[in-house]
């Protein structure tokens, strides 16, 4: 009983649950290892940013403008790469323009004092914008395969984002459990005024989260790119909203104070093993978002029942 | 969470407002409607002096055309994010689409008449945001989250049923010709749903959040939840209201949407969720609940479609048109910023 309350043990009995469900529908196609690592190849983009995501909604913030940072990151480096700047500066120039896009979010919600939803919706549109004016409407193709080596490139096998977006996981679990800055963000979350009292530099930790919830984006633009091949002005669209789900499916309390890198990652997973065997299974793909908004509502609904059996 | 001294701030400005009646500049400055007109005077003076063909009889009438739909989406919006508990509507947009190929499916595919086949999208919107509101009020899910996995559901439901033997989704155009009153026609040069739909909506929803009880009792909702239990509001009920009518407010830009462009496409309004938001914080909305000014809502939303109108006129390619709202909103909120703390 105990374990079932934990949402994370819980949404992990589920993805169980549909593995095998997907396994016995495809005969077995898709338990198949190629296929697991095509699963976790697609959610590392999401995973990655749900990292800086899980944080600032923690925060009780929000950031609507994940997708047109992943864009603008995403045609920036391209189109340098295809002016000839050597790929490890345009992953520099990438990073930093992505700190740079949301320490300009953070500009806005701490010393504008705007609502997180409300700038970030404004920057959404500012960014997007952006990202015609880099690409001129542009595809952008060609790019050398060592820029591409983050999303495409392979060790011992088995594709090097799996190993970065396992490391990144691994040190923001830790970061969040052990280093203060890592408690600071759920102190803000929890009580903003008492941790001001308690000595919580909000304002700075607002700025980190921000800043490097950009980083985060940047190298989620990084994986896509080698994963695509290609840089779209669309590039990145919607995006936003599929890391908030995965986030909030995880268990992050979307009010802020609550929530877990890992639930995140078995947000994200979920979602992914759900969009792969949606297409494995030959069940129309139009479906997909459907049982996004389903699975949504159903864990958070499981969330508020849990709370209610709690108090009561 | 970081805003929460904003509110107390407001209602200071509130009564201070009061006070200086006699100083005309704050009266300009405090109050978003004359805010927003002196905005729209001099982006229009603009653009009729620079751009060619901006000030124009033809121009003043499609931007009139343009500024419904999405005015319709911001003044719902309006209502959700006045009602408070976090209120916002992300599935504006696949209301849209899904009131929108209903109606098309019904009279294109199945041949029914065309004011039933109305009736039953309206209804269609109206169900939807209804069940909204449902999953906000009783299953108590955060607005942000209820709607954003309402926005996927209804966009996919949307998409189901539009969907071919073949599995495509595909658009429905073959409409009456009588269907083409609602977004085609024009009064005096006036489009008539200008005149049908948005001014009478508008003036409607101005009085029922100022005149009635139901907008004291939004108001009163939005600006402190326990307060307006205590005082005996029902608090549930003006939220199912609130989000119902959005999503009546969203079929009725799909009618009208649909009749204009003479066709039903499952993907309609699927990117303007964001932008019905901007438009209603620009119009002053106050984004944590209990302040709202319809009649800012709909100068914005004119005064936003004038400016993509405009910019499209002098040559800056349209994809910087959401860049523009983007700076525009921003732009609003810090000349908000200055104008407070100067009064304070």
């Amino acid at each position: 009983m105990q374990l079932l309350k934990r949402r994370e043990s819980m949404i992990l009995f589920f993805i169980v649950a549909l593995i095998i469900f997907f396994s016995i529908v495809t005969s077995g196609r898709f338990a198949s290892y190629s296929n697991i690592i095509q699963i976790l190849v697609n959610a590392v983009p999401i995973i990655i940013s749900s990292i800086g995501m899980t944080m600032i909604i923690i925060t009780a913030g929000i950031d609507v403008s994940a997708g047109s940072v992943v864009g603008l990151v995403g045609m920036t480096v391209s189109v340098l790469s295809l002016q000839g700047i050597w790929s490890p500066y345009d992953w520099i120039i990438g990073l930093l323009l992505g700190a740079l896009l949301g320490f300009f979010n953070a500009i806005l919600i701490w010393n504008l004092k705007i609502a997180p939803i409300i700038a970030t919706l404004a920057t959404m549109g500012i960014y997007r914008s952006l990202v015609f004016t880099v690409s001129g409407g542009r595809w952008a193709i060609g790019m050398p395969s060592l820029l591409l080596w983050i999303g495409s490139g392979t060790i011992f096998g088995i594709p090097f984002s799996i190993f970065l977006m396992v490391a990144l996981i691994i040190y923001f679990i830790y970061f969040m459990a052990r280093r203060v800055t890592g408690r600071n963000i759920y102190a803000i979350g929890n009580n903003i005024e008492a941790a001001r009292t308690a000595g919580v530099p909000v304002g700075k930790t607002i700025f980190f989260i921000y800043t490097l919830a950009g980083m985060l984006y940047a190298i989620s633009a990084f994986a896509i790119l080698g994963r695509t091949g290609l840089a779209q002005s669309t590039m990145g669209t919607g995006f936003e909203l599929e890391v908030i789900a995965a986030v909030v499916i995880g268990g992050t309390n979307i009010l802020g104070g609550e929530g877990t890198i890992i639930g995140s990652l078995i947000g994200a997973l979920l979602v992914a093993v759900i969009e792969d065997g949606i297409v494995l299974a030959n069940i129309p793909p139009l479906l997909t978002d459907f049982v996004l908004g389903a699975l949504i509502l159903i864990a958070i609904s499981i969330d508020v029942v849990i709370k209610r059996r709690e108090i009561a | 969470m970081i805003n929460s001294t904003n509110n107390v701030t407001i209602n200071k400005d509130n009564s201070k407002k009061l006070d200086r009646k006699t100083n005309v500049i704050s009266i300009i400055f405090l109050n978003r409607k004359f805010l927003l007109l002196l905005l729209f005077v001099i982006i229009y003076a603009f653009f009729a002096i620079f751009a060619h063909n901006f000030n124009t009889f033809q121009n003043i009438e499609s931007i009139m055309i343009f500024s419904v739909e999405i005015g319709l989406l911001a003044l719902g919006e309006t209502l959700v994010i006045t009602s408070g508990f976090g209120g916002i509507d992300l599935s504006v947009g696949s209301m849209v689409g899904l009131s929108a190929i209903i109606i098309g499916e019904l009279i294109g595919k199945l041949g029914v008449n065309m004011w039933l086949a109305i009736i039953i999208g309206l209804l269609a919107g109206m169900g939807a945001g209804l069940f909204n509101g449902l999953m906000i009020v009783y299953a108590k899910i955060p607005p942000l989250l209820t709607t954003l996995a309402t926005m996927y559901l209804y966009s996919s439901l949307a998409l189901l049923i539009s969907m071919d033997q073949y599995g495509n989704a595909m658009p429905i155009s073959n409409f009456p010709s009588a269907y083409s009153i609602f977004g085609q026609l024009t009064i005096l040069g006036i489009p008539l749903q200008f005149i049908l739909f948005f001014v009478p909506i508008t003036i409607i929803l101005y009085l029922l959040v100022q005149k009635t009880i139901f907008g004291k009792h939004l108001l009163a909702t939005g600006t402190d939840e326990i307060v307006a239990k205590l005082s005996g509001i029902n608090v549930k009920n003006i939220r199912l209201w609130v989000y119902t009518i959005s999503g009546l407010l969203a079929a009725i830009a799909a009618l009208i949407e649909t009749s204009r462009i003479a066709s039903a496409r499952p993907d309609l309004g699927s990117n303007m969720n964001l932008e019905a938001i901007t438009i209603s914080v620009l119009g002053g909305t106050y984004i944590f609940g209990g302040i709202a000014d319809i009649i800012a809502v709909f100068i914005a939303s004119v005064l936003v479609i004038v400016l993509d109108n405009g910019l499209f006129l002098i040559g800056v390619n349209t994809i910087w048109q959401t860049g523009a709202l983007g700076f525009l909103l921003v732009g609003a909120l810090i000349l908000d910023l200055i104008i407070r703390k100067r009064s304070s």
